[in-house]
């Protein structure tokens, strides 16, 4: 029977849809009535202005048949009072609430006590158009939604990587299968070939030479195997010893795993959340800040709420999702320090990224890149002193600099100033 | 033969050793000289709660603390940093913001722009504003203030990452007034939590200030 409704009504809007179209996209009849009489507009201009009104101001909270941060939208003109009532709550539902609705109130109640805006702007005919929308929407229902949801899509960022790696080893074994069959085709010919010259019946010297046999005992007591043998085990282990010896005290390459699985990879490389939005320090301060859970909690606390390491903020600021309030036994969360500079250097961040105007991938790497987070450079002396031969100072629009660079720029000829020009490389500058 | 034998006991030794060396996953390596990486005054975001931690350089110290302890036994959760004592003003920082967070229609009326509106540093605020907005506000509310950041843009299942972002450019947020707009960035609104601990009072103006233009 509904079906049966549906189809009807869908065929008066395609065929109130064609009229339209033949008549220039407008029909000011059906505009008429919808004013005067506040009945759903079903032609096609009226739909596709709505179209756009929901996709320009509704979108961000609503879907016509998914509750988001407001309830579904489908089938709202049922639903509720009246159109009326949709008209008035859509302009300012905070009136529509303090006058005492029921509907209205618990509606309020229902969504946590979050206000809709008032859209004042809207006329009743924005209003219905959008209804028009919403009505069109709801006829054709719900999309067939298109495998896992996004929640477990994103879980595990690792199986990629996995994959990958798993193709290569398949890979290889096949090569390796490729190599055994062709030795073993090659040995069969050598093997046919020397029967077939032996029953030939060879002279002394050719017999020899096809009847030789590979002394391997032979050739690992010759000299010059041994030598080479010994040479390169030397080289290459003198190599690996001093390459070794360098690894000492430079922790370029760790990578500790977090007590929450953040991961870089994500917040700042796909959704492009400035590094600075967090780590907020870095132009202020020596430290560049590890981020206090209330800055995770400006999106998360309504943002992957069920997610398993989400819970793990939660429990670490007593947090409760249902009633959204902290409680008092809050302790820190004990991220595992990775970039350590000896007590004997000084560092400061505000110097390099303010000032300086350095890009904090320069020295943290790709950390868009990073799901977990490993030092990148190997904050040796060494790699300070490069940087300080080799950068330019970031003079633009600075000042402070304005005299320096004229002075330096007489008797340098013509090379830039580098940040060893202002003492980039003195002793006192980092060790005091 | 036994050169050989004796280069391969000579590869597993040093193999051993270099590894040994190099940090890795969750190793630091070896380090030269400890006591040197290691602070001994509390370090602000270091804290090593394990006493025994590092005793094998100090081994003849009688404090029974391990050269790498660093946790200050007088704060909570031996932390180093402390939350500012309650009732305290930082030296040249706007005075603490009192309206509570369901007054923002007072707020609207009644907080204003400290800063000039017009001149050479009302267009310089204008400018850290542009900057600032990208830094904090961007991936939310999107390059023009549309409410289509990065964060906005629907995932999978049509559904977006961060929904109920508002469009600070839309009728009914147009006209608002700046103090209704450092009200929201300093309390929250709505999903938005409170950017009062991220974004200086003064900053907040600064964002203001851009945010007015784009809404223009």
């Amino acid at each position: 029977m509904t079906r049966n409704f549906s189809l009807a009504r869908i065929t008066t809007t395609l065929l109130i849809s064609c009229m339209c179209l033949l008549t220039a996209g407008y029909n000011p009849l059906v505009a008429q009535e919808a004013s005067s009489e506040l009945v759903i507009p079903e032609d096609a201009a009226s739909i596709s202005k709505g179209e756009a009104l929901f996709k320009g101001n509704c979108t961000s909270c609503h879907r016509v048949h998914k509750k988001l941060v407001g309830p579904a939208l489908a089938n709202v003109y049922e639903r509720t009072p009246s159109i009326e009532w949709i008209i008035g709550f859509v302009k300012n539902s905070q009136k529509v609430i303090q006058s005492g609705d029921e509907y209205a109130v618990n509606l309020y109640a229902e969504y946590n006590n979050t206000q809709m805006t008032a859209f004042t702007g809207f006329s009743d005919q924005d209003i219905m158009s959008i209804l028009g929308y919403i009505q069109q929407e709801t006829l054709k229902g719900p999309e067939v939604a298109s495998g896992g949801s996004a929640e477990n899509a994103k879980e595990d960022g690792g199986e990629a990587t996995g994959v990958a790696s798993g193709y290569l080893t398949v890979l290889m074994v096949g090569l390796v299968v490729v190599l055994a069959l062709i030795l073993f085709v090659l040995i069969l010919i050598i093997t046919v070939l020397k029967k077939y010259l032996n029953q030939r019946g060879l002279d002394e010297d050719d017999a020899e030479v096809v009847n030789a046999t590979l002394s391997l005992e032979g050739i690992a007591k010759s000299k010059p195997f041994i030598f080479m043998v010994i040479f390169i085990f030397s080289a290459v282990a003198f190599k690996t010893v001093i390459a070794g010896l360098y690894t000492v005290g430079v922790q370029e390459g760790y990578q500790p795993s977090q007590p929450i699985n953040f991961s870089h990879k994500i917040h700042a490389g796909q959704y492009e959340i400035d590094c600075q939005y967090c780590h907020t320090g870095v132009r202020k301060s020596k430290s560049a800040n590890i981020p206090s859970a209330n800055i995770c909690m400006n999106c998360h606390s309504a943002v992957k709420t069920g997610s398993k390491e989400i819970q793990k903020i939660y429990a670490a600021i007593d947090y409760d999702p249902a009633t959204k309030t902290y409680g008092p036994n809050q302790k820190p969360i004990e991220w595992v320090r990775i970039h350590n500079l000896p007590d004997l250097a000084y560092f400061n961040h505000s110097q390099h990224v303010k000032v300086g105007g350095i890009e904090c991938e320069t020295c943290h790497g790709e950390i868009k890149e990073m799901a977990v987070v490993q030092q990148y450079s190997p904050l040796t002396m060494g790699w300070c002193i490069d940087c300080h031969r080799k950068t330019n100072v970031n003079t633009k629009g600075n000042a402070y600099y304005d005299n320096l660079v004229e002075i330096h720029d007489k008797n340098s000829g013509g090379e830039p100033m580098k940040v060893e020009d202002i003492g980039g490389l003195e002793c006192s500058k980092c060790h005091y | 033969m036994i050169l050989n034998k004796y280069t391969a006991i000579y590869i597993v030794l040093i193999g051993a050793f270099v590894t040994g060396c190099a940090a890795g996953e969750d190793d630091t390596g070896l380090e030269y000289a400890p006591n040197m990486y290691h602070s001994v005054p509390y370090e602000p975001l270091s804290q090593i709660r394990d006493k025994r931690a590092g005793a094998w350089v100090n081994s003849t110290s009688k404090s029974g603390k391990g050269e790498y302890h660093n946790s200050n036994p007088y704060n909570p959760h031996g932390m180093t940093m402390r939350v500012p004592p309650a009732n305290t003003v930082r030296r040249k920082q706007a005075l603490p913001y009192h309206l509570p967070k369901d007054s923002l229609a007072y707020a609207a009326k009644v907080v204003m722009n400290p800063f000039p509106a017009e001149g050479p540093e009302a267009e310089a605020m204008l400018k850290d504003g542009k900057e600032l907005y990208g830094r904090f506000c961007e991936h939310c509310h999107g390059t023009k203030a549309k409410g289509d950041g990065t964060l906005a843009q629907s995932g999978e299942d049509d559904i977006p990452v961060f929904a109920g972002i508002a469009n600070l450019t839309s009728d009914n947020l147009k006209n608002i007034s700046e103090g209704h707009i450092f009200h929201v960035i300093t309390m929250g609104k709505g999903l938005m939590g409170s950017h009062a601990s991220q974004i200086s009072a003064e900053d907040r103006w600064k964002i203001i200030r851009y945010v007015k233009k784009l809404q223009k």
